[in-house]
């Protein structure tokens, strides 16, 4: 009895040892649900043989800003030259450096932002864009 | 997360007995149905952002987006366009038109340009205004073509430390193609400089929101009429043999050999001969360097306005390794080839080595053909490493003027100019 019980465990043993050598050889066949996204194709545009020669509109894809004071004034102001993607797109920067990036739109650039405004755009960015605070 | 089945099915232990001997069928079966160990886990994505360190990667981190005329490419900002080279695209002397990087100021981008009504305008300080139809430029001209790598003056700014705002580009900011078109100097010398010029400025279709005379407004930019590279340069209206991408500058965009692209006015439809130096916002302000060594300076120097600025030029010695790329491990044992690139402004690359002993000894690699001083050299060694572990692959390049890639950092407060030596970590697996 304790001889076949001990022949058992051996048999299963080795068994399970095996297939564990024979899966960790040869692991295969997992996928998963989608986790990257994909990039979808552009479909062919239609070509005549005239003179103009158009591309179509460039793909401006949804940028994810912080949540916070101040969002509004950026979607409206710093949207007028370029996308916000040019907020995230930077490293994480001092508080110092948003503040002189804002006066920078306004005075080397001609942007316009009212002061007020501008004032709410370089808080928020100190308040979500530093390598203290920033997440995302 | 993962989904799979964790038990024996009926179906499946029906399937293994009838298959009992066949061992693929079992190898099928155990992959398909078994699950003792942990599954690989699903790919993770890139991080969104990088640092306040430096950006570890050799690309920037954004994600792909397709763009008219280009293959899937790394952007960094949409409105306007910059777009990122995958390290991929560069096992090739020549980079692809459709994987070329992108890079532009102000969001007033071309989505067409009708031929019948353009024309390249050559005027200001000239003798006889003259303006080029396309078939007048392709025709009226005999077709000059060279080689030549159009890098972006900010590359690899995501190396810096501190970091500095700008485009966090990763090394991909950089491209090789064979441009074919107009001497410029043939268009210049038909207009007639008029005596007393200084210098030449050139201007595309591109323009943005600012008001007038801001450099939110245009983009132009300005080489002295002394300046030898001027009899080098080229107005392109081919590049490896197509039409430009619209995003690289159809019609026709300024090549300038040995130059940052900052200089490679696209689009290109204005040269204006000016009598007065350029004063504008991209020649006063932007694209100027440290007048030092390697461009190099400090926080605190800037901070205390001890650094004289000049206007950025010439691209300095850079190497690549692209291939292997560290996304795989090595067997232990296998002989691999390293493959790469290198480059410089100031003449042909002459040599490239590689070390992988973090540069304590150097090795000579094989370089590819020579396609001109100004064109990306490919180069190629084989490689083993007979035990398992982490290996720091460097490598330098030097050109005919024996400048040579420097293993210490650049910073500036633009920057610019990012060329020290290489490293790429490669992971060597113990081959059984």
């Amino acid at each position: 009895m304790r001889n076949r019980l001990r022949a058992i465990f051996l048999v299963m043993g080795s068994l399970v040892i095996a297939v564990g050598l024979l899966y960790a050889d040869l692991k295969k066949g997992y996928y998963s649900p989608a986790q990257l996204g994909s990039v979808q194709q552009a479909a062919p545009i239609e070509l005549l043989p005239d003179s103009n020669y158009e591309v179509a509109a460039f793909p401006v894809p949804a940028v994810d800003l912080a949540p916070g004071d101040g969002l509004q004034d950026v979607q409206i102001y710093c949207n007028t030259c370029h996308s916000p993607r040019y907020i995230t797109m930077q490293p994480p920067l001092p508080a110092a450096m948003w503040e002189s990036e804002v006066n920078k739109m306004n005075k080397t650039f001609g942007a316009g932002i009212p002061e007020e405004n501008a004032r709410k755009i370089f808080l928020y960015l100190q308040a979500h864009y530093t390598a203290e605070n920033r997440k995302r | 997360m993962v989904s799979k089945k964790r038990c024996l099915s009926r179906r499946g232990l029906l399937k293994l007995l009838g298959a009992a001997g066949s061992g693929i069928v079992v190898d099928q079966w155990l992959g398909a149905n078994v699950a003792i160990a942990q599954g690989p886990v699903p790919e993770k994505a890139m991080e969104t952002f990088t640092g306040p360190g430096p950006n570890p990667h050799w690309n920037s981190v954004g994600p792909y987006v397709t763009e008219p005329q280009k293959v899937p490419l790394i952007l960094l900002t949409d409105r306007p366009v910059q777009l990122e080279t995958p390290r991929h695209y560069f096992r090739t002397a020549f980079t692809p038109n459709e994987a070329f990087y992108v890079r532009w100021h102000l969001d007033g981008i071309p989505n067409a340009v009708d031929l019948k009504n353009w024309k390249l305008h050559v005027e200001g300080n000239v003798n006889k205004p003259l303006a080029f139809s396309l078939p007048e430029l392709m025709n009226k001209f005999k077709p000059l073509s060279l080689a030549a790598v159009n890098e972006c003056s900010g590359n690899s700014r995501s190396r810096l430390q501190p970091r500095v705002p700008g485009g966090q580009w990763g090394h991909g900011a950089m491209g090789n193609a064979m441009w074919t078109g107009v001497p410029l100097r043939e268009l210049l010398d038909m207009a007639g400089v008029k005596n007393g010029s200084l210098q030449v400025q050139f201007q595309g279709l591109e323009n943005g929101q600012g008001p007038e005379g801001f450099g939110s407004n245009l983009f132009l930019k300005s080489l002295d009429l002394a300046n030898p590279v001027l009899d080098e340069c080229l107005v392109a209206y081919q590049m490896n043999g197509e039409p430009l991408p619209m995003l690289n500058g159809f019609p026709v965009r300024l090549v300038v050999p040995g130059y940052f692209a900052t200089y490679w006015t696209k689009c290109l439809t204005w040269i204006r001969v000016l009598n007065a130096p350029d004063e504008n916002f991209w020649m006063k302000t932007g694209y100027r360097v440290p007048d030092t060594p390697r461009g190099n300076t400090t926080p605190e120097d800037v901070k205390a306005g001890k650094v004289k600025t000049v206007p950025i030029e010439r691209l300095p010695v850079r190497s690549f390794l692209i291939s292997p790329d560290a996304s795989s491990k090595i067997p232990a044992g296998m002989n691999v080839m390293l493959r790469g690139i290198a480059f410089s402004g100031y003449g042909r690359v002459i040599r490239v080595e590689v070390s992988d002993d973090a540069g304590k000894r150097w090795m000579p690699t094989k370089l590819g053909d020579d396609h001109g001083a100004y064109s990306f050299r490919t180069w190629e060694v084989p490689w083993t490493a007979n035990s398992p572990g982490r290996y720091s692959l460097a490598v330098r390049a030097t050109d005919e003027k024996n400048n040579t890639q420097p293993d210490e950092p650049v910073w500036n407060p633009g920057g610019y100019l990012w060329n020290r030596i290489e490293r790429q970590d490669i992971v060597v697996g113990n081959a059984g």
